[in-house]
């Protein structure tokens, strides 16, 4: 139905957005925290747009945006992602004295532009969407001034997030010269009717691929990954962990559909996602080893994971890819915000070797974080287990015995890093003393919701997965 | 008449050139310059395609990309200019804190 109702939750959130700045300019610095609480409530409101137009099928645009229960089910992960980093973010960013209104514009700027990413199937506004998307993301990493480290991480996640962006129109323009139309559904079809192999359209497909590789963090397309999930604003890193992939694997499970039958063209693009997979299982696992940092430990997992969900999409296993990052995240937001706990008025504890002992002096914190990390690694009670189990078995019903094979080692390889923290963390006498201020009820409130998450869908995943099943269905056939 | 082909060589060559200038350059103002390039051969990429097809989409797609790249201008010589406030220096070999 082609209503303006389809409109409302991108619309409370970019409403929201301009409240913020709006208002920025006539609050006092200290009172910047009301800032957050105006733009939960606008983010509350949006995901409550989302559940009200559960399973109508609204479009908008003449059907440019399409709010289908894929889109909707994306919308609400994302909207969640986005309050629990504005509520990890408030005391931080006093902390760190970056308490800028702008902030939390740019926040929710991101997310509508993600929101605009999920609910189309035109790739023209899909790129857009990516667009209004990475210039929040460039500013957001940068938003720490007065650290040198942050404009690094700004001025690299720029140039190659716009070199890569060069990449994505160019092979939007060889998409559009041989399928005449960026409208997803029609590219299917021209892929589907198209028997012999066409090499424009296969080059402008592989352009878009590396793309939105460099978004997720694909492993040849990886490079700034660790120097800006390092350099930027903690809660920043925790966003662009999750929102970024959400959104990419969401418009690659739309352009990928049901993989166009038999074709020629589809075992080339088969065979090379399969490459990128196994690179990027491997080699961010391998790369995590050698590092101090946790958050540049988290960041190469975070590439790992990338390759697990990759494996999903090879194996066209679709709910599955959408409870993986579901759980993800759960694991990794509730990871991150067990970083930002351990921080104090102008320092953040990030290296490995401050982690001694945190275990027993602050038992809350250690035991939270070292749940998050046995999900991240895939140990049994947690979501993380059970995530990578669907995908994995879904890819050997597939027949991809050795990409399963490899995922399962290179997840092997990953149990060490992961188990090094909490090693570090309980069997270690902590050597220096570490004072932590950040002890906040809203960081409480997100270490629990992130725990109860993980916990849920690892020991009762029944409800999600009817949820997600429902959400998948709404995909077109063909 | 000049057949589309000879546009879409153009393009490509002015891809691979924006490519190349990205990758030798050592300077953030000229890496940049170079991804405009980029954005400009799809441009003509999109051009051609339309013309040769007869339909108006890829034309005013351009639009859109011509707006996205005042937008990446605007956001990216704000952060170069902040990294000239740091560094003092806006050469890549300048911007090294961070590494492995």
């Amino acid at each position: 139905m082609n209503t303006f109702a389809a409109l409302y939750p991108l619309l409370s959130i970019v409403v929201g957005a301009l409240v913020v700045l709006l208002l920025e300019v006539f609050l006092k610095r200290k009172n910047r925290d009301y800032l957050a609480f105006i733009s939960i409530l606008f983010l509350l409101n949006a995901g409550r747009e989302c559940i009200r137009v559960w399973n109508q099928g609204y479009t908008y645009f003449d059907g440019n945006l399409q709010l289908d229960n894929l889109a909707l089910l994306l919308c609400l992960i994302l909207t969640l992602a986005t309050l629990l980093v504005i509520l990890i973010s408030m005391k931080y960013l006093r902390l760190q004295n970056v308490n800028f209104g702008e902030y939390y514009a740019l926040l929710l700027f991101a997310l509508s532009g993600m929101i605009i990413m999920v609910s189309s199937t035109d790739l023209l506004i899909i790129f857009l969407g990516l667009e209004v998307l990475s210039m929040s993301s460039y500013a957001l990493a940068g938003l720490k001034i007065e650290d040198v480290r942050s404009t690094e991480a700004a001025v690299k996640y720029f140039l190659l997030g716009s070199f890569a962006s060069a990449f994505l129109v160019f092979g939007l323009a060889f998409l559009y010269g041989a399928a005449h139309s960026l409208d997803i559904p029609a590219i299917v079809n021209f892929f589907r009717a198209d028997t012999s192999l066409s090499l424009m359209a296969l080059a402008g497909l592989g352009f878009v691929i590396i793309g939105f590789g460099f978004k997720i963090a694909w492993v040849p397309f990886h490079m700034w990954t660790p120097d800006v999930y390092e350099g930027s604003p903690t809660p920043v890193t925790a966003f662009f962990s999750v929102g970024p992939k959400v959104v990419g694997f969401a418009v690659l499970i739309r352009l990928f559909q049901l993989y166009w039958s038999e074709s020629l063209n589809s075992q080339i693009v088969s065979s090379s996602l399969w490459v990128i997979a196994v690179l990027t299982m491997v080699a961010g696992n391998l790369l995590a080893l050698r590092q101090r940092n946790v958050k540049r430990i988290l960041a190469y997992s975070s590439i790992a994971h990338a390759g697990y969900l990759l494996v999903a999409l090879l194996a066209e296993d679709n709910s599955g890819l959408v409870f993986y990052l579901f759980v993800y995240l759960f694991m990794n937001i509730g990871a991150f915000t067990a970083v930002i706990a351990l921080s104090k008025k102008g320092t953040e504890y990030l290296d490995l070797e401050n982690y001694k002992g945190i275990g027993f002096r602050y038992p809350w914190i250690g035991a939270t974080l070292s749940v998050f990390l046995f999900s991240l690694a895939g140990f049994p009670p947690t979501g993380g287990f059970l995530a990578k189990f669907y995908i994995f078995a879904s890819a050997v019903h597939e027949g991809f015995i050795w990409l399963v094979i490899i995922g399962v080692l290179a997840s092997l390889i990953s149990v060490y890093y992961y188990l090094r923290i909490v090693v570090y963390m309980y069997m270690h006498t902590a050597t220096n003393d570490i004072e932590i201020d950040a002890y906040n009820p809203a960081l409480f409130l997100v270490l629990f919701l992130c725990l109860y998450g993980v916990l849920q869908m690892g020991i009762f995943p029944g409800n999600v997965l009817i949820i997600i099943k429902q959400a998948v269905a709404s995909l077109p056939i063909f | 008449m000049i057949p589309p082909t000879y546009y879409l060589v153009v393009s490509i060559i002015l891809f691979v050139l924006g490519i190349i200038g990205f990758f030798i350059k050592k300077d953030l103002i000229t890496q940049f310059l170079s991804v405009e390039v980029m954005l400009n051969a799809a441009n003509l990429a999109f051009i051609t395609f339309a013309h040769s097809a007869g339909s108006l989409d890829g034309q005013i797609i351009v639009f859109f990309v011509i707006t996205v790249a005042a937008a990446e201008a605007a956001i990216g010589l704000a952060i170069i200019l902040l990294v000239y406030r740091k560094h003092k220096s806006i050469k890549t070999e300048d911007i090294h804190l961070m590494k492995g």
